[in-house]
């Protein structure tokens, strides 16, 4: 494939960048949900 | 089972994993066509496959910024002033900077191979250049010191105004001389000229980055109202251990 | 009650200023592409036929031309392309010291940066302004045809 670099590389920019913030957004939910209670979580 | 949801992730329920296995399967599809089923194009070749990501995560990021808007509004006229807008609207706004941040990547590769350039001071370049500058600093703006209310109230007014620039951004490659082409899809003539397994895959592309913006939603405001609660027993934490120690004295 | 802040604990200081920084970083870059550059985006470039004719398309300035070139005018030779760029019946030639690269072609629309000398446009960098149409690459009609963009134009 011609120029499959910029190709490849724009989804990868793009698949990465979801990753990243969907890790980080879990993690920080975990850290955050240790002092927590079942009941001020209001999604349950 | 929602003891299981718990321990994978604490901001998880039937409904996201829903959407989240939904939006695997439509990504999935939206690279293997993207990048293997859909014909080069007749000027561009290979680089219109950049298409497939570039277009969708713009359109995604104005929804994110409207979304935003709407949420601020409504966190400003309702009398209960409930935080669950406030805490949606930063949630919109932090997954609309990041899908504005793939758009200026993915434009610049895409740019760099049809026009020769990674980048120029265009109007449509220049007025999106100027909208994540804005959300980026919408976001300082909601870590700024103050109470949640505070927060919500700076945050809300800067919201309103920010999304005013959506449609100069959108209208920029009417309005003024571009070297952005104009829209495909949204054209005022509703005319539109692409091939139909990349119209497709360009209509699968967004419902896929819809999935993905609400599934990231919804797991962001989550965890947003869990750091607001942490925060807060934090506090109280503090003022009750300060009271017994002006007891004990 | 003591709600003086204590001087044990862990300051927090450098992350209250983290967001005031970024504030601060954040309107310095609206402000430069708000001055700098959205003013020069809106005219992005002046068409073929415009110049020395509208305001701020002098030929004695150094410009940035858009128009279409020219079926059968494209020659590169000695490392340099030349070609006649049109819009509206009004043609200029252009001289661009090297190969633009990207999807230029004939028949596509492309804005020139470069002086005008002696009547021709001396150019040193060229974008190409690809349309808003996409269209399945078909190799026997792009060998009937010759060019591309000149089939897409054509139908």
């Amino acid at each position: 494939m011609k120029d499959a670099g910029f190709i490849f590389g724009s989804y990868i920019v793009t698949l990465g960048a979801i990753l990243m913030f969907t890790f980080a957004t879990l993690r920080r939910a975990k850290d955050s949900s240790q002092s927590v209670t079942e009941k001020d979580k209001t999604w349950l | 089972m929602s003891q299981v949801l718990q321990r994978t992730s604490p901001t998880g329920t039937r409904t996201t994993k829903v959407i989240g296995a939904l939006a695997l399967l439509v990504m999935a599809w939206v690279v293997v066509s993207g990048l293997i089923l859909t014909p080069q194009d007749v000027v561009q070749g290979e680089s219109v496959r950049i298409m497939y990501v570039h277009v969708p995560s713009a359109w995604i990021a104005y929804l994110a910024f409207i979304f935003t808007a709407v949420a601020s509004a409504s966190w400003l006229i309702s009398k209960k002033h409930s935080m669950g807008f406030d805490r949606f609207a930063g949630a919109s706004a932090e997954v609309g900077v990041m899908f504005m941040a793939i758009t200026l990547i993915t434009g610049s590769l895409w740019g760099r191979l049809t026009w020769g350039e990674f980048w120029q001071w265009d109007p449509r370049l220049t007025t999106t250049a100027f909208l994540f500058v804005t959300y980026v600093g919408y976001l300082a703006v909601r870590r700024l010191e103050g109470s949640v209310e505070q927060r919500a109230r700076r945050s809300a007014v800067v919201a309103m105004l920010a999304v005013l620039e959506i449609p100069l951004v959108h209208f920029s490659v009417v309005l003024w001389r571009s070297l952005h082409q104009g829209a495909t899809v949204l054209n005022p003539n509703g005319d539109v000229k692409m091939d139909d397994l990349m119209l497709f895959t360009l209509f699968s592309g967004v419902v896929g980055f819809t999935l993905v913006f609400v599934w990231l939603v919804l797991h962001r405001q989550r965890t947003m109202l869990l750091v607001d609660i942490a925060n807060r027993q934090g506090l109280d934490a503090a003022i009750a251990a300060r009271q017994t120690e002006s007891l004990v004295k | 009650m003591d709600l003086s802040p204590r001087a044990s604990e862990p300051s927090r200081k450098p992350r209250r200023w983290l967001p005031i920084i970024l504030l601060s970083l954040v309107g310095v870059g609206g402000i430069v592409i708000v001055t700098q550059f959205l003013t020069s985006a809106i005219d992005y470039y002046c068409n073929v036929d415009e110049i020395g004719v509208r305001s701020g398309c002098e030929e004695s300035t150094r410009l940035r031309v858009q128009g279409t070139v020219e079926q059968g005018s494209l020659q590169k030779s000695d490392g340099k392309t030349s070609f006649v760029m049109t819009f509206n019946n009004k043609s200029i030639d252009v001289v661009y010291a090297g190969d633009p690269g990207g999807v230029f072609q004939e028949c596509i629309s492309v804005v020139a940066h470069g002086r005008m000398i002696d009547s021709t446009f001396e150019s040193n960098r060229i974008e190409v302004k690809h349309s808003n149409e996409y269209e399945e690459k078909n190799a026997d009609r792009l060998d009937s045809s010759g060019s591309a963009a000149c089939s897409q134009v054509q139908g």
